[in-house]
C-alpha cells in the first residue's frame, strides 16, 4: 500500500470537503467527526469537482446536477447518478492526512442483495421489459436491487445497450470524439443476469396470453411487462424532410452524423426552440457556425415555459449571435444548389445544414395493441403501473402521474426516466416506491448550466432574483397564479439556488417573494419587444418590416403597390436578390475580347467594372477604390494595363487584387501604412464570376451553383437555342432611363396577354396573333421565364380580328424586308424573350438579336443598357438584316417605345393614385408557371411567389 | 419705290456658299417644322428615295458600332417608320421643339452632293408634366443631293450625345 500525504487534517473543514490532487488524480479528503474519508475528487456523472460539493448527512452532493454520494462508501444514491464513486484508503498520522490510491476505503466487497423473499408480481413468471433505454435501464437495477431473483429479458431496436440522451446534444457535438455514456453495460447485464435482445423490435403484445411477439420471429412470455419504449423524433410534415443534410437527434447515430455535418458546414439552420434545438444551436456555435434558429410560436418554449422566462433562453442565445427567429412557418425545404433552402413563411433561409428539433412523439403502439389507457402518453400510477395487468411504463412514453393545472403530461427528462424506471423495477419486484422528489432538469448552453427544478406552468408567474438576464447567478422562480405557491426555480450556473429550492418547493402557502429577494417580472407585450430590441440602434424604432408590408389575403392574385414604390422594398431587393443567391448578366464576351479590355457594368445599382485578364480569364469587381471609394473606372469600355485610382494613385492589376500604394513606407521613415498592412488584404471587392456561351455573368455569392443548374434544363435549352455555339459579334447597344419599377419589366415580358391588345403593329404584320402557336413558360421556381410564338402565315380569322382590336386592315410594309424570317436557329420558335432573374432579357426577335441589362436606380425608375449582336460568319447582308429589324426593338423599337410608355403609365398610376393592389386573375386554372395560352398571368404569379420566398415577405 | 433687284450670274464663290448655307438652313429650319408639327408624313417627304437615314448613340459612333435607334436604308423605310407610327404606335401625347444650329456645310462633290452638318436640340413637354426636358442633344451628318423638288437628305445620320434615352423616342429626331 503506497501511503502518500494529502493535506494537514485542519486544513480540511469540519463536517467539510477539501480538493487537493495526488500524483495527478484529483481527490477530495471529508472530515465527518472525528473520521477522515477520501473519494476521487470528480462525479462520476459529469465533469465536476465533488470540493466544489456540499456536505451533509455523510453525503456528498454534487455542484453541477445534484448527484449525492455516500462518501463512506462511494455508493451512488440518487439521479443523476448511475455509478460509484471511486473511494481510497485514508489514515491519519500526527496532523497529516495519508492516502492510498491503490486502495479502496473498505475491503468489504458489494454485497449481493439477497433474492427476495417477498411475493411479487413477477412471481409468475420472468420480466420483459421493451425498450433498452435509460427508464429500462434504471428499473433493471431497481427490480435486481429490491432482490427480484427471476429472469430479465430487455428487448431493444437500437443496436446498442441502454446508454444516456442528454450527451448526444452535448459533448456528442463538440467534434472531440465524445463516446456515449452506457446506463446499463454489457457486462452489467450480464452481472445483472439480464438477456439482452438488442438490435430487434418487439412487434406485438397479447396482453391475454402474456406474450410478446419479436420480429425475429421469438415468442416471449412474461410474469411482468415493463414498456419503456420511449419516443421518436417528431418529423416535420413539410416538403423536402427526407434531404440528405437535414437531420434529427435522438440516438448515437445522429449524433455521431450531426458531429459530422457540423464539421462541413458553416452554417446551420435549426428549427424547433426548445431545450434540444437551443443546445444544438449552443453545440453549433460553439463550432463556429452561423446559426439561425426557427421558432413556429411566438416564444421560444412557450408549451414549457411562461414567455418571460422563454425570452430569457431566447436572449442568451441571441446574445451569442443565433439569428432567432419567431413566428416562423416552416413550409418546405429545397435543395440550393449544394445548400438547403429552408422556405419559412415566405422567405427562404438558406444554410448547408439543416436540424430539426421539434420535439418527441411517444412511441405507444405496443401499449395500445396491448390496451393500456393512453392519453398523450401510457396512464400510468405512482408505482408505473398501467391500466392492463401486468403491465408497467415508464419513462418519456409514460404520463407523469401528478397532474400539473390539470393536464396530464409526460415529463421527457433524465431525471423522469430514472424516477419512473425506479419506480417501476421496485414495484414489479414487490417493493413500493420511495417518496418521489420534485422533477428535476437540467440543459447545458452556451458555457452555462442551467437547472430547473419543480413544475412549471407555462401559465405561471415569473419571479427573478440575483443577477440579470440569462447570465451565471440568474434565478427565476415561476409562482402558481391561483395559489401563490411556488411551481419550480430555474437556475442559471447557481447550483445553491436548486439545492436551496428543494426546501422551498416543499413549504406550503404562498411563496413570500420579499423575503427571498425575488422581483415579479412584467409579463412582455410583443409591441414592446420591438421597442426594446430596435431601440438600441434607432432612437426611432421603426415597425419590424413583416409588420408593415402585409401581403393581400387574396394571395398572388393580388399585388400591392409598395412592391414596386417603396423604398425600404428597394433596398431590401438590393440585398437580397441582386446581392442574393442569384447570377446577374454583366457583360457579352465579345465585349471584352482581349487581354486588358473592360467594362464598366453593373450589379444591381452597384457598379462594377468586367476585365479580361493577361490570362484570358474575366473578372467582375466593384467599382469603388479600396482606399477612399472613389468610383475610379470613368471610361464605358477601353483597354488597360492596371486600373489606377485617379485620387491616390492606387493600383490595382486586371484581377482587381491590389498591386501598389504610394508612399507605402512613409518618406524618411515616417508616415505610411501601419507595418501590419497587406496589399492582399486591400483589393477591389470581387465577385464570384461565371459565363456560358459567351454571356458573363457575376454573383455576390461565392458559393452559387453552376449557371445551368441555376437556370434549370427548359431555360437553360432556351438560352442554347440563342446562344446556339456560334461566336456572338457585337454590333452596338441602346441605353435608356424607365421611370417604372424595375420587375415592371419582367411582367411585361411574362404577360403575354399584352402582346396582341398593345402592339397593334406586331398583329397587324401578323408577327403574332392570338391563334398562334406560343408558349409562356417558367421553370419551376418562377424567377425565369421564356415568352415564345411561331410566326404564322396564315391569315387572322375575322372571330380574332374582331376580338384585337389592335388588327388593322390592308396594312402593307413599303419594304416589307423588316418582317423577313431567316431561319437559323434550331427551335420551332420564330420569337422568345426570356426572362432571366434578376437581371436579363434575352432577346430573340426573329434575327434581330439582344441582351438587355437591367440597372435598377430606385423603385421608381431604371436603366436598362441593351447589347445588340450578331454572329461572328453573319455576311454583310445578315448584319444589314439585323440592323433592320432592330427597328422594332429598342426604346424608338416599333414594340420597344410602346412597352416603355405602358410601362411608365403603371408607375405613373401608382404614384397618384396610391396604396392600391393590382389584379393578376388571369388563367385562373394555371396558379402559377408555365401556361401554354397566351391569356395568361400565371408566369407574373409564379414571379411574385419567387420573390416573396427571396424577400421574406 | 423699291429699286428693281438686279439679277446679275452669281460668280462670286463667297456669295455662293452663302446661298448654299441659306437653302441649308432654311431646309432645316423647314425640316425642324416639320418635326415640331409631327407631320410625320411630310417628313418623309423631305428625303431621296436612296436615303438612309439613322438614329444613333455617341457610344456607337465612336467605336464604329453600327446599332442605331433608327435603322432606315432607304425613303420606303423610312415612310413605314412615319406610317406605323402614326397608325399603330401607342405613346403619351407630347409637344417637341427641334433646334437645329451650329450648320458647317463642307464641299459639294462633282455629283452634286453636299456634305454638312449641324449640332440639334429636341426638347420635349409632357402634357401632365409642367417643365420642357432636354430630350436628345446630339449632331446631324448629312448628305444633300437636288432634286427636282428642290435639296433633299440623302443621308442624316443624327448621332446623340446623351448616354441614356430619356425612356422613348418616339418621334424621330
Ligand atoms: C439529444 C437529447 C438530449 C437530452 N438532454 C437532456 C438533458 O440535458 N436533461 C434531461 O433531463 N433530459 C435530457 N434528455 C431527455 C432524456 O434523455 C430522455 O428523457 C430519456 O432518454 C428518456 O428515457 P426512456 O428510457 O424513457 O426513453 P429512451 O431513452 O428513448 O429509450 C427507449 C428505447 O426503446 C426503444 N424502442 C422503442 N420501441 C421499441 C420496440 N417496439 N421494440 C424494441 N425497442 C423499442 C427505442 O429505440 C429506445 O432505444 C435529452 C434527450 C435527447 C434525445
Ligand atoms: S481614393 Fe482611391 S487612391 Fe485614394
Ligand atoms: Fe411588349
Amino acid at each position: 500500500m503506497a501511503w502518500q500525504r494529502a493535506a494537514s487534517l485542519e486544513s480540511i473543514p469540519e463536517n467539510g470537503v477539501l480538493g487537493v490532487e495526488i500524483a495527478g488524480t484529483p481527490v477530495a479528503l471529508y472530515r465527518l467527526k472525528d473520521e477522515v474519508y477520501a473519494t476521487h475528487g470528480v462525479c462520476t456523472h459529469a465533469l465536476a469537482l465533488l470540493a466544489e460539493g456540499f456536505v451533509e448527512d455523510g453525503k456528498i452532493e454534487c455542484p453541477l446536477h445534484q448527484g449525492v454520494f455516500d462518501i463512506r462508501s462511494g455508493k451512488a444514491l440518487c439521479a443523476p447518478l448511475t455509478r460509484d464513486l471511486q473511494t481510497f484508503a485514508v489514515k491519519v498520522e500526527g496532523g497529516e492526512v495519508f492516502v492510498a490510491l491503490d486502495q479502496s476505503a473498505h475491503e468489504a466487497g458489494e454485497k449481493r442483495p439477497e433474492e427476495s423473499t417477498l411475493e411479487n408480481a413477477a412471481a409468475t413468471g420472468g420480466v420483459v421489459v421493451i425498450g433498452a433505454g435509460q427508464a429500462a435501464a434504471a428499473a433493471i437495477i431497481a427490480m435486481r436491487e429490491a432482490g427480484f431473483g427471476g429472469t430479465i429479458d430487455l428487448i431493444g431496436d437500437e443496436p446498442h445497450p441502454p446508454y444516456e440522451r442528454p450527451p448526444l446534444s452535448k459533448e456528442m457535438l463538440s467534434g472531440q470524439g465524445g463516446g456515449p455514456l452506457y446506463r446499463l453495460t454489457e457486462e452489467d447485464a450480464t452481472r445483472q443476469k439480464v438477456k439482452l435482445h438488442l438490435g430487434i423490435r418487439a412487434a406485438a403484445v397479447d396482453s391475454a396470453a402474456q406474450t410478446v411477439r419479436l420480429d425475429d420471429g421469438t415468442t416471449l412470455s412474461y410474469g411482468a411487462l415493463l414498456l419503456t419504449t420511449g419516443g421518436r423524433a417528431r418529423r416535420l410534415t413539410v416538403p423536402g424532410t427526407d434531404l440528405p443534410n437535414v437531420l434529427h437527434l435522438r440516438t448515437i447515430e445522429d449524433a455521431a452524423a450531426i458531429d459530422r455535418a457540423f464539421g462541413n458546414a458553416s452554417d446551420v439552420c435549426i428549427i424547433g426552440g426548445g431545450f434540444i434545438g437551443l443546445e444544438l444551436a449552443s453545440a453549433a456555435s460553439a463550432r463556429g457556425l452561423a446559426v439561425t434558429l426557427l421558432e413556429r410560436e411566438a416564444e421560444i418554449m412557450s408549451r414549457l415555459l411562461p414567455a418571460s422566462l422563454g425570452r430569457v433562453f431566447r436572449k442568451l442565445a441571441q446574445q451569442h449571435q443565433v439569428d432567432l427567429r419567431l413566428n416562423a412557418d416552416v413550409r418546405a425545404i429545397v435543395e440550393r444548389g449544394r445548400r438547403l433552402g429552408i422556405d419559412a413563411g415566405g422567405e427562404i433561409i438558406e444554410a448547408d445544414l439543416v436540424l430539426v428539433g421539434i420535439g418527441l412523439e411517444p412511441e405507444l403502439d405496443l401499449a395500445q395493441t396491448a390496451g393500456c389507457q393512453c392519453a398523450g402518453g401510457i396512464v400510468v400510477d405512482a408505482d408505473g403501473r398501467t391500466s392492463v395487468p401486468r403491465i408497467w411504463a415508464a419513462g418519456d412514453c409514460a404520463l407523469h402521474h401528478i397532474e400539473s393545472g390539470n393536464r396530464a403530461l409526460r415529463l421527457e427528462s433524465w431525471h423522469n426516466a430514472e424516477e419512473q424506471g425506479d419506480a417501476a423495477g421496485r414495484s414489479i419486484a414487490g417493493v413500493t416506491a420511495t417518496a418521489r422528489k420534485a422533477p428535476w432538469f437540467w440543459t447545458d448552453q452556451f458555457s452555462l448550466n442551467i437547472q430547473m427544478l419543480g413544475l412549471v406552468g407555462a401559465g405561471d408567474l415569473v419571479a427573478h432574483s440575483g443577477v440579470p438576464g440569462a447570465a451565471p447567478g440568474a434565478v427565476y422562480r415561476t409562482i402558481d397564479r391561483n395559489s401563490g405557491r411556488l411551481t419550480g426555480v430555474v437556475a442559471f450556473s447557481k447550483t445553491k439556488a436548486i439545492r436551496e429550492a428543494r426546501a422551498e418547493l416543499e413549504k406550503e402557502g404562498p411563496f413570500d417573494l420579499a423575503a427571498a429577494g425575488a422581483q415579479l417580472l412584467n409579463a412582455i407585450s410583443a409591441s414592446e419587444e420591438i421597442n426594446l430590441e430596435v431601440g438600441d440602434m434607432n432612437a426611432n424604432p421603426p415597425l419590424s418590416i413583416t409588420t408593415r408590408y402585409v401581403w393581400p389575403k387574396e394571395g398572388l392574385r393580388r399585388i400591392p403597390d409598395w412592391v414596386y414604390t417603396d423604398q425600404t422594398i428597394y433596398e431590401r431587393e438590393i440585398e437580397r436578390i441582386f446581392q442574393g443567391r442569384t447570377w446577374n448578366y454583366v457583360a457579352l464576351e465579345c465585349e471584352v475580347p482581349n487581354p486588358g479590355d473592360y467594362i464598366r457594368s453593373n450589379v444591381g445599382p452597384t457598379p462594377v467594372v468586367v476585365s479580361r485578364a493577361e490570362d484570358g480569364t474575366i473578372h467582375v469587381f466593384e467599382n469603388r477604390c479600396a482606399h477612399r471609394a472613389a468610383e475610379f473606372c470613368r471610361e464605358l469600355s477601353g483597354n488597360a494595363k492596371e486600373f489606377v485610382c485617379p485620387y491616390h494613385q492606387w493600383s490595382y492589376d486586371l484581377k482587381g487584387n491590389l498591386a501598389g500604394v504610394p508612399f507605402r513606407r512613409g518618406v524618411d521613415g515616417k508616415g505610411g501604412m501601419p507595418k501590419d498592412f497587406h496589399n492582399a488584404d486591400h483589393g477591389l471587392r470581387r465577385l464570384n464570376v461565371t459565363t456560358h456561351r459567351g454571356v458573363v455573368f457575376a454573383s455576390y455569392r461565392p458559393d452559387m451553383e453552376t449557371l445551368q443548374e441555376y437556370l434549370g434544363p427548359e431555360i437553360l435549352a432556351e438560352f442554347e437555342a440563342t446562344f446556339d455555339g456560334r461566336k456572338p459579334r457585337l454590333l452596338g447597344h441602346y441605353r435608356h432611363t424607365l421611370p417604372g419599377n424595375w420587375k415592371l419589366y419582367h411582367e411585361n415580358l411574362k404577360d403575354p396577354y399584352h402582346a396582341t391588345l398593345l402592339h397593334t403593329f406586331l398583329v397587324s404584320f401578323g408577327l403574332l396573333v392570338a391563334g398562334n402557336k406560343s408558349l409562356m413558360l417558367a421553370d419551376p421556381t418562377g424567377r425565369h421565364g421564356v415568352m415564345a410564338s411561331a410566326k404564322s402565315d396564315k391569315s387572322v380569322s375575322s372571330e380574332s380580328k374582331n376580338e384585337m382590336r389592335a388588327y388593322r386592315e390592308g396594312m402593307e410594309l413599303a419594304d416589307p424586308r423588316l418582317m423577313n424570317f431567316i431561319e437559323e436557329f434550331d427551335s420551332p420558335w420564330s420569337v422568345t424573350m426570356a426572362t432571366i432573374w434578376p437581371n436579363l432579357i434575352i432577346q430573340r426577335e426573329m434575327n434581330t438579336l439582344g441582351v438587355r441589362q437591367i440597372v435598377p436606380t430606385g423603385p421608381h425608375e431604371f436603366i436598362m443598357k441593351w447589347t445588340m449582336f450578331g454572329f461572328e460568319g453573319d455576311d454583310e447582308e445578315m448584319t444589314r438584316h439585323r440592323l433592320r429589324q432592330g427597328n422594332l426593338m429598342g426604346p424608338a423599337g416599333f414594340l420597344g417605345l410602346e412597352d416603355n410608355e405602358a410601362i411608365k403609365f403603371v408607375q405613373d398610376g401608382m404614384q397618384h393614385v396610391p396604396n392600391g393592389n393590382h389584379l393578376v386573375e388571369l388563367d385562373p386554372a394555371v396558379a402559377m408557371g408555365t401556361s401554354d395560352t397566351l391569356i395568361s398571368e400565371a408566369a407574373i404569379r409564379g414571379m411574385y411567389q419567387h420573390w416573396r420566398q427571396e424577400m421574406g415577405l | 419705290m423699291t429699286r428693281p433687284l438686279s439679277t446679275p450670274v452669281v460668280a462670286d464663290a463667297r456669295l455662293e456658299a452663302v446661298l448654299l448655307r441659306h437653302e441649308i438652313e432654311t431646309f432645316n429650319t423647314a425640316y425642324a417644322v416639320t418635326l415640331d408639327e409631327q407631320r410625320l408624313m411630310d417628313w418623309v417627304e423631305l428625303f431621296t428615295d436612296d436615303a438612309l437615314y439613322v438614329v444613333l448613340s455617341r457610344e456607337n459612333f465612336d467605336r464604329g458600332l453600327p446599332v442605331g435607334l433608327i435603322y432606315c436604308e432607304n425613303k420606303g423605310m423610312i415612310r413605314d417608320r412615319a406610317f406605323a407610327l402614326r397608325e399603330t404606335a401607342m405613346f403619351a401625347p407630347r409637344y417637341l421643339r427641334h433646334m437645329i444650329a451650329n450648320l458647317s456645310v463642307f464641299e459639294e462633290a462633282s455629283d452634286g452632293t453636299i456634305t454638312a452638318r449641324a449640332n440639334y436640340v429636341v426638347l420635349q413637354v409632357l402634357f401632365d408634366r409642367p417643365d420642357a426636358t432636354l430630350h436628345q442633344v446630339g449632331t446631324y451628318y448629312d448628305k444633300f443631293r437636288r432634286t427636282a423638288d428642290g435639296l433633299r437628305l440623302a443621308e442624316r445620320r443624327c448621332v446623340y450625345d446623351n448616354l441614356l434615352v430619356p425612356n422613348a423616342l418616339c418621334i424621330p429626331v
